[in-house]
């Protein structure tokens, strides 16, 4: 499912632009960070993805057809979006009906339903707890929560709005392994993430954006090049990187395992 | 985003007033629109009391743009109503079965400048008065300080509800949810909308609570305010005569003003 | 400063504890991180410190908590307010709602206890200079960023002039700058005013940079407490779901690749790191 955003701007009502003259083309299968200061347009252009907001110039393609001629629900069978705040959206009485409800409204089958509910319930770790109450449980396995019911829809396109936030250590493996999940099956996903790092063992092209308009759109070994526009856009480069950077290796590694077969070619020429 | 009040900041004689000053002043207009027998009289309090005030105020245009706004969907609705479905014997125009009739008019114009009065006189008021001075000014007096505080925190936090409204309906939206359709439909669509809502401002009740008890919100003892009000021995006068004058057409009023 | 002794809570109707038998002490004017797993305690060790528990949450407790001098149980809440401040993760939840001036929501406090009027004048005035805040000191308290938002929570608290500082995550939903912001605030604060300051967090890079030493908590018990430099590489942590930084990750995993024979101490800030990837390489 390709994403095609040609020259869109939008503005809130009253409000200053939020989006200015942006262009954007996504592949089907792309593992994408969407990253900037709050306030920079990330959520909004996310929004326009699943129809949530239309451009008021421009067009946004999702699968070759206008946002416009189309309906939320229509995309959501195609672009899955995950909020911040998952107390936001849960409402079910059980964590099992809460996962169904988005596959639900898109028309699978119970059976379908079931199958799908329990495998995203298996990717983030909560399939023991299908019959609780979601408040029930903490607050980051509600986070959890939130991802699975979105994810559980199977759409071919995933954004996640800070899907990290509030983590520890085992709740990140979580949303990690469903990513993975997500590679193998050739999605396409767009994470909204503060944590650099995170997004750095995860996606291969970052998208920078600041006041509305996208500053850069590269791989990693480009996009924390330049310090300063990072700066301007709030942001500092993940912490491999700027390691890498002050050892002055050449190119720039996402994760650990990248980091040390640059450092062992690294202490090879000396 | 700024707060939603109205509160337009002018430095201006009547911004400069004291809260009870401008609640009584509106408070006559208010009471007038009640009492006076005659549309006509009402229109006058209008043009000629309120009105003057807004251009003392310096914020005439707002008012004016106000006033239209708020008035004219009742203005036309009423002389719809009223001017068809009122008992009267003077027929003005006949349309099929229907006929507008002068009296039905007569009455529209009556309750129209009654609501208009009422609804500007609110405006008005809200315009050239902080509201966390005015409820300072009624805790000074003995309003009992959490309904102050009631008052004004529903101004400024119900509106944020409003955006977390906006944003649960966008989650269930991005989830399938149909929001437009038959009756059925909306009436399915309630739960997942209304049900987050509830339960995640229950959720954040105790932390508000504990953020309020951290800034001594229940401690005992007399409370101090940084701003200050600034009254008047004229201003006193001038609200002793206002609630006389309050008074007085109230009592002509009972005394059988008639009204239509 | 902070005293605990064998301190044990368990929420009503809960039949494990959320808290055993914890014994530590902070000095004054030190600045320390609470690190550990979601569900570990955190938030509840920081509402104990405050005074919210027992005050406001009911439940069961035994042992010692001491906190500004003050016997946290046996005295009321009243007597704790302005001693000691809580600040928690969501700004939005912290703002009264009460004032329409960012001038008077850091009043706020003061106007309760009943201070006097000048005084509130000019402690609000040095406060709101202190956080940064002076410039934006009559727009409304929701017209601000997130990060500008924490830092007026926190300014509401410090006016009050608490001897102690809590802070439950405090950076959590802010985005880098918000967090710069917020942890260049605190660093000046310890500096300045010898504020006795404990912070739940699970940013690890900046704790590195300011805290005097690290309280672990994992299933309501101490696992750790120590200095960051051992702490904080020390492997037990991410055994127990606290992400370390990606230094230290990246020192252990040279190591078991042979590619860093020394014993070195492991590194965890980019400083840290840069020497230690230089230095020690075979």
């Amino acid at each position: 499912m390709k994403l095609q955003f040609e020259l869109i701007s939008f503005s809130y009502p009253g409000d200053v632009q939020a989006l200015v003259d942006l262009s954007l083309t996504i592949e089907p299968g792309e593992r994408i960070a969407l990253v900037g200061e709050n306030g920079a347009g990330k959520s909004t252009l996310a929004k326009h993805m699943n129809g949530l907001l239309k451009p008021d110039q421009g067009h946004v393609l999702v699968g070759g057809e206008d946002t416009r001629q189309t309906t939320v629900a229509r995309l959501a069978h195609y672009v899955g979006y995950v909020f911040q705040n998952p107390d936001e959206q849960l409402f079910s009485s059980t964590v099992r009906d809460e996962v169904s409800f988005g596959p639900r409204n898109l028309g699978f089958s119970e059976a379908e339903v079931d199958q799908k509910v329990e495998a995203a319930l298996e990717a983030v770790g909560l399939i023991e707890s299908l019959d609780q109450h979601p408040y029930d449980l903490l607050r980051s396995e509600r986070k959890l929560l939130g991802i699975a019911s979105i994810y559980a829809m199977d759409t071919s396109v995933l954004v996640l709005d800070e899907p990290t936030m509030g983590l520890d250590l085992f709740g990140i493996r979580k949303v990690s392994n469903l990513l993975h999940e997500c590679f193998s099956a050739g999605k396409t996903v767009i994470l909204i993430s503060h944590d650099l790092d995170f997004c750095a063992e995860h996606v291969e092209r970052y998208i920078i954006m600041a006041d509305g308009k996208i500053q850069l759109d590269a791989g990693i070994d480009s996009a924390f090049e330049d310090l300063e526009m990072l700066a301007f856009a709030g942001l500092e480069p993940p912490q491999l990187a700027r390691l890498a950077q002050s050892l002055g290796f050449k190119s720039t590694p996402g994760t650990v395992d990248e980091f040390l077969d640059l450092y062992e070619k690294w202490l090879e020429k000396k | 985003m700024s707060t939603p009040t109205l509160y337009i900041s002018r430095d201006s004689s009547l911004h400069r007033a004291h809260p009870l000053s401008k609640l009584a002043l509106i408070g006559l207009a208010i009471v007038a629109g009640a009492t006076l027998p005659d549309p006509l009289w009402i229109l006058a309090v209008y043009a000629l009391f309120l009105i003057p005030l807004a251009l003392a105020g310096g914020v005439l245009r707002n008012f004016l743009r106000s006033s239209l706004l708020l008035i004219w969907p009742f203005a036309l609705s009423l002389f719809l109503i009223q001017g068809f479905f009122a008992p009267g014997q003077q027929i003005l125009l006949q349309i099929g079965p229907l006929t507008l009739k002068l009296e039905g008019l007569l009455l529209a114009a009556d309750y129209t400048a009654r609501i208009l009065v009422w609804l500007s006189a609110v405006v008005l008021l809200m315009l050239i008065t902080r509201p966390d001075h005015l409820m300072l000014a009624l805790t000074q007096r003995g309003l009992p300080d959490q309904i102050g505080y009631i008052i004004l925190t529903a101004l400024q936090i119900i509106p944020r509800f409003q955006m977390r409204a906006e944003t649960i309906l966008d989650s269930q939206r991005a989830r399938g949810l149909e929001t437009e359709g038959n009756l059925l439909q909306r009436l399915r669509a309630l739960i997942p909308l209304a049900a987050p809502l509830i339960l995640s401002s229950i959720l954040e009740l105790d932390e508000r609570a504990i953020a309020l008890e951290a800034r001594g919100f229940t401690h005992a003892g007399k409370r101090t305010s940084l701003a200050q009000l600034h009254d008047t021995s004229s201003q006193v006068a001038l609200r002793w005569f206002l609630l006389i004058v309050i008074l007085a057409l109230i009592a002509g009023r009972i005394a059988g003003w008639s009204l239509p | 400063m902070i005293k605990l002794e064998n301190f044990t809570f368990t929420y009503p109707e809960e039949k494990d504890s959320a808290l055993s038998d914890l014994s530590f002490e902070v000095p004054t004017g030190q600045f320390w991180g609470l690190i550990g797993p979601n569900g570990a305690g955190k938030s509840t060790l920081c509402y104990a410190l405050s005074g919210m528990i027992p005050h406001y949450f009911r439940g069961t407790l035994s042992g010692e908590i001491s906190v500004a001098g003050i016997d946290v149980p046996r005295s009321s809440l009243g007597e704790m307010t302005g001693q000691v401040g809580l600040v928690f993760q969501n700004p939005f939840n912290q703002i009264s709602g009460s004032r329409f001036t960012i001038r008077g929501e850091v009043a706020l406090g003061l106007e309760n206890l009943g201070v006097p009027r000048s005084e509130i004048e000019e402690r609000v005035h040095e406060t709101l200079e202190h956080a940064g805040l002076a410039e934006l000191g009559e727009r409304s308290p929701f017209a601000l960023s997130g990060g500008q938002q924490q830092r007026l929570a926190i300014a509401s608290i410090l006016v009050m002039r608490p001897r102690v500082l809590i802070l439950d995550e405090p950076t959590s939903q802010l985005d880098p700058v918000g967090t710069h912001e917020v942890f260049t605030l605190l660093d000046e604060l310890v500096g300045q005013e010898n504020t006795t300051i404990l912070i739940a967090e699970h940013k690890l890079e900046r704790l590195a940079d300011f805290a005097d030493n690290i309280l672990v908590l994992n299933h309501g018990r101490i696992a750790a407490n120590g200095a960051p430099s051992s702490v904080l590489t020390d492997p037990l942590i991410e055994a127990i779901g606290v992400q370390p930084t990606r230094y230290t990750q990246a020192a252990r995993a040279a190591k078991e690749r042979n590619l860093i024979e020394m014993d070195k101490e492991l590194p965890v800030t980019l400083s840290d790191a840069r020497g230690y990837f230089r230095e020690t390489a075979v």
